[in-house]
C-alpha cells in the first residue's frame, strides 16, 4: 500500500511527461494551466506595460534629438551617448553615483549591523528602539529631506545654533558643493539604516544557538563569535542586502531633489538624468541616454553579484 | 501540425508579444521634422464659441491664491458660461514648467491658460506650445497700449505677442532700518556697491548680525540678481547672443563679490530664500524680489526699508532687471478653450484686478492705469518697485533664452561664492557652457 502510494506520483509525473512528449495534455494539466494563466496573465501584462514597455520606449528616445514639449524630433543614433561620454560632466556624475552608493551602501550596512547586535540584546526599552530605528525607513524622503535641511541651515539651522553655540561658523552645506553630497548621504544612511537593522537583525535572531554556545563552550570569544561564526552565518543577509541597498541607492531621488534641487555636486546618474529632462534643459532623448546608462549599470552590477558574490555566500 | 504550448513556451510568446507592443507603442515625438515655433500664424477666431470651462495652471506666485481665488469668483459672477478651475501645477516656475512640458509629451490634459516665467516662454515658442495673442488681442479688445510698455515688450518676439504679463517683478534692495539707524547710516539704500562696502564693516559691527549683507540663495534665480552686479560693472552674462560672461568687467564684478565673503567677511550666501533670512534677522540687507514684499513687511520684527538696486563703478542707474511671470495660452487646446482663456485673461490683467494681485503679493501691477493710491496708502514701500521700472533694464539673452542657463549661472556663482573658486576661470568655463547650449538648442531655432 505504502509502495504503491509512493510510486503514484511518479508514475502520474511520467504519464504527463509521456503525454506531454507525444503532444497531448491531460485534463489535469490543462487545467493547471489555465490556473497558472488566471494568475499570471494579469501580472505579466502589468510588467508588460509598466516596465518592458517603457524601458524599450525609453532605448528608442535615447537615439534621438528630442527636447520634452516639442512634437518633433531627429534621429540621432547613438549621438547622445557619445554625447554624454565625452561631456564634461559624465566624470563627475559617474564619480558621484559611485561615491555616493559606495558610502550609502557601506554605512547603511556597517551601521545597520551594529544597531542590530545592540537592538538583538534583551534589555528594557529595547522594542521601542528598534521602532524608533525603523521609522525613519517609512517616512516620507520629501517630510525627511525638509526636516534635515532645517537641521542644516547655515543661516537658522539647529546644527548652525549648536555649531555657533561653541564659537563656529556652520559650513555652507547647502551651497558647497561636497558638502551637500555629505548633507545628502548622511540623511540618506540615516533615512535607510532602520531597513538594514531589521533585516540584520532577523539574520542574527535566527543563528543556530547550538553552534554558537558551543563555540562559547569551546573558549571562543564573544568578538571572535562575531568575526568567525556570526559574520559568516550572515552572509545571505549581506549579500540580500547589498542587492537591494545598491539598486536603492543608484536610484536614489526623493532627497536629493528635496535638499538639492540643482544637484549642484548632488547629480547622481538618476538624478542627471531628471535634470536633463525635467530640469531646466529638456533634453528627453539626451536625458533617456543617461537612464540606459544606468540601466546597465544596474544589470551589471546585479549580474556580477549573483554570479561571483552568490558563491561566497554561506547558506547553511 | 500541433504544437505544444508549455510554460517556457508560453513565457517566451508573452514576451515576444510585450516587445512587439512596446514597439508598436512608442508613440512620442515625430521623427519626420517639424519647425520651431509652429504656432506662428495668426489665428481665426472669428465665429468660435467660447468652451464653458477652462483650467488655470498657476504656483500662485508671490502667494497669491487667495487673491486669484477672488479674481476668479469675479470673473464667474460676470462670465457665468465660462468654468475657470484654478490648478496648483507647482511650487515654483521649474514645477509648473516641467508639468506643462510633460502634459505637452503626453499631449493630453492641457491647461487653458497656464502661468510662464521669464526663463520658459521662450522655449515653449520655439517649441510650438504657446500661440501668439494678436488675432485674440485685436477680438477681445485687449487694451496692450495700457500695460507698462516694458513688461509687453519681454514676451514679443517674431512681431508676435506670445504672453501678457501677470505677476511681474524686478529685485529690490531690502535693508534693517534699525540696523543702520544705529551703524549711523543714512535711512537709504545705497547709490553704488561701493558705498555699500563702505558701509558693510560699520553694519556688522553694530548690528551684531552674521552678515551685513546676504547674496540671494544659489538655488533661487542667481542668474537673474547678478545681472545687477554685472551690469554695474560694465559686464553682463551676454551682449545679445554673444557670450561674455567672461569679460574683465563681470569678471571683476563677481571679484568683488567674492572678495566681500571671504576677504572683507561682511557678506554672506544664503541657502533657502535671502528673504527669509532677512526677515529673521540673520543679515542688514539683501535683494529679493519685489514679490517677497509683503511677506518681508509681515514675517520681520523690525523696520523695513526698500530701495533701488545699487549700482557699480560704470554704471550707477539701469542696472535693475525685470522678472516674474506672464500668461501663456496652450496650442495644444482647442480654439473654443483657447478664446475662454483669452477672455479670462483679459479680465485678470483688468486695471483693477492687477491693482488687487500687486496689494496682494507686492507684484508690479502690470496696467499703467490701475488705481494704486489705496495699495500705496497700505504699503507705500511698493512705490519704490513701480517707481524703480522706469531704470530697469531687459535681460540679458543668455539667462532667459538658453535653457539651463540659470542654472549653470547658479553652480558657477557657487563655486565662485562659496568654494572661492578662481573667477576668471569659472567664468570661461561658464561662457563655453553657455556657447554649447546656444549652439546646439538655440540657434537651430531661431527666426533668421
Amino acid at each position: 500500500m505504502t509502495r504503491q502510494l509512493t510510486d503514484r506520483p511518479a508514475a502520474a509525473a511520467g504519464t504527463v511527461a509521456s503525454d506531454r512528449r507525444r503532444g497531448r495534455w491531460s485534463a489535469r494539466t490543462r487545467r493547471d494551466f489555465i490556473v497558472f494563466l488566471a494568475l499570471a496573465l494579469p501580472n505579466l501584462a502589468l510588467i508588460a506595460v509598466f516596465t518592458y514597455l517603457p524601458l524599450i520606449n525609453n532605448m528608442y528616445y535615447s537615439t534621438l534629438d528630442w527636447t520634452l514639449g516639442s512634437a518633433s524630433a531627429t534621429v540621432v543614433g547613438f549621438d547622445n551617448y557619445i554625447n554624454f561620454f565625452t561631456s564634461a560632466d559624465a566624470p563627475k556624475v559617474l564619480g558621484t553615483t559611485a561615491v555616493f552608493t559606495l558610502v550609502t551602501v557601506g554605512g547603511s550596512m556597517v551601521l545597520g549591523l551594529l544597531v542590530a547586535l545592540a537592538l538583538n540584546s534583551e534589555v528594557r526599552g529595547t522594542t521601542f528602539a528598534r521602532s524608533a530605528v525603523f521609522a525613519p525607513y517609512v517616512l516620507s524622503g520629501v517630510g525627511v529631506g525638509l526636516v534635515w535641511l532645517f537641521i542644516f541651515d547655515p543661516g537658522y539651522g539647529v546644527l548652525s545654533w549648536l555649531l555657533r553655540g561653541i564659537g563656529q561658523q556652520s559650513p555652507q552645506w547647502i551651497n558647497d558643493p561636497q558638502l551637500s553630497l555629505v548633507m545628502v548621504i548622511v540623511v540618506y544612511i540615516w533615512k535607510n539604516l532602520g531597513y538594514c537593522a531589521v533585516v540584520y537583525l532577523a539574520g542574527l535572531q535566527s543563528l543556530p544557538q547550538d553552534v554558537m554556545e558551543a563555540a562559547s563552550l569551546d573558549g571562543a570569544s564573544g568578538f571572535r563569535r562575531f568575526v568567525s561564526m556570526a559574520i559568516p552565518l550572515l552572509s545571505p543577509t549581506t549579500f540580500f542586502l547589498l542587492i537591494t541597498t545598491m539598486l536603492s541607492s543608484l536610484q536614489a531621488f526623493d532627497l536629493i531633489r528635496i535638499m538639492t534641487p540643482l544637484g549642484n555636486g548632488t547629480s547622481t546618474l538618476i538624478y542627471e538624468a531628471y535634470l536633463q529632462a525635467f530640469g531646466a534643459f529638456n533634453r528627453a532623448g539626451y536625458s533617456a541616454s543617461i537612464s540606459v546608462v544606468l540601466f546597465a549599470i544596474l544589470l551589471v552590477i546585479t549580474v556580477l553579484q549573483v554570479r561571483f558574490v552568490e558563491r561566497k555566500v554561506h547558506y547553511s | 501540425m500541433a504544437r505544444n504550448l508549455d510554460r517556457r513556451h508560453f513565457l517566451g510568446l508573452a514576451g515576444a508579444g510585450a516587445g512587439a507592443a512596446a514597439l508598436a507603442a512608442c508613440g512620442g515625438p515625430s521623427t519626420g521634422g517639424g519647425t520651431a515655433g509652429s504656432g506662428a500664424a495668426d489665428i481665426d477666431f472669428s465665429g468660435v464659441k467660447p468652451a464653458s470651462s477652462i483650467d488655470f495652471w498657476t504656483n500662485h506666485p508671490g502667494k497669491s491664491q487667495d487673491v486669484e481665488k477672488a479674481i476668479i469668483e469675479k470673473f464667474q459672477a460676470k462670465y457665468p458660461e465660462i468654468k475657470v478651475n484654478l490648478v496648483t501645477a507647482g511650487a515654483n516656475y521649474e514645477e509648473i514648467a516641467q508639468k506643462f512640458q510633460t502634459s505637452q509629451a503626453a499631449k493630453s490634459a492641457l491647461p487653458g491658460l497656464v502661468v510662464l516665467s521669464d526663463v520658459w516662454w521662450f522655449r515653449y515658442y520655439t517649441n510650438g506650445n504657446i500661440i501668439p495673442l494678436d488675432s485674440l488681442i485685436k477680438q477681445l479688445d485687449i487694451k496692450v497700449d495700457d500695460f507698462q510698455k516694458s513688461l509687453v515688450a519681454d514676451y514679443k518676439y517674431a512681431d508676435k505677442q506670445w504672453a501678457l504679463p501677470y505677476g511681474r517683478s524686478t529685485p529690490l534692495f531690502y535693508y534693517n532700518k534699525d540696523h543702520f539707524k544705529a551703524a549711523g547710516l543714512p535711512d537709504r539704500a545705497p547709490k553704488t556697491w561701493q558705498e555699500f562696502g563702505e558701509w558693510a564693516p560699520k553694519l556688522k559691527a553694530a548690528s551684531g548680525a552674521q552678515y551685513a549683507y546676504i547674496y540671494p540663495a544659489l538655488a533661487g534665480y542667481a542668474g537673474w540678481t547678478l545681472q545687477n552686479m554685472l551690469w554695474g560693472w560694465g559686464g553682463s552674462w551676454s551682449n545679445e547672443w554673444t557670450m561674455n560672461c567672461d569679460s574683465a568687467e563681470s569678471v571683476a564684478a563677481l571679484q568683488w563679490a567674492q572678495d566681500s565673503i571671504y576677504k572683507d567677511k561682511w557678506a554672506g550666501v544664503s541657502s533657502k530664500e535671502a528673504a527669509d533670512d532677512f526677515s529673521a534677522g540673520i543679515t542688514s540687507a539683501t535683494i529679493a524680489s519685489t514679490g517677497s514684499l509683503l511677506g518681508v513687511l509681515k514675517s520681520a520684527k523690525f523696520n523695513v526699508g526698500v530701495g533701488f538696486l545699487p549700482g557699480g563703478p560704470k554704471n550707477e542707474t539701469g542696472v535693475c532687471p525685470t522678472g516674474g511671470a506672464g500668461l501663456g495660452i496652450p496650442s495644444g487646446v482647442s480654439k473654443e478653450v483657447q478664446l475662454a482663456a483669452a477672455t479670462f485673461l483679459k479680465f485678470m490683467t483688468e486695471p483693477e484686478n492687477t491693482a488687487a494681485f500687486s496689494a496682494a503679493t507686492g507684484y508690479m501691477p502690470s496696467r499703467t492705469s490701475a488705481d494704486m493710491s489705496a495699495v500705496l496708502s497700505k504699503t507705500p514701500q511698493i512705490k519704490t518697485a513701480i517707481d524703480q521700472l522706469a531704470v530697469t533694464r531687459v535681460q540679458d539673452n543668455a539667462r532667459v533664452f538658453l535653457p539651463g542657463a540659470d542654472q549653470e549661472m547658479a553652480k558657477a556663482a557657487a563655486k565662485i561664492l562659496t568654494q572661492q573658486g578662481d573667477v576668471k576661470a569659472t567664468m570661461t568655463e561658464l561662457k563655453g557652457t553657455l556657447e554649447g547650449i546656444y549652439t546646439k538648442d538655440v540657434k537651430p531655432k531661431l527666426k533668421s
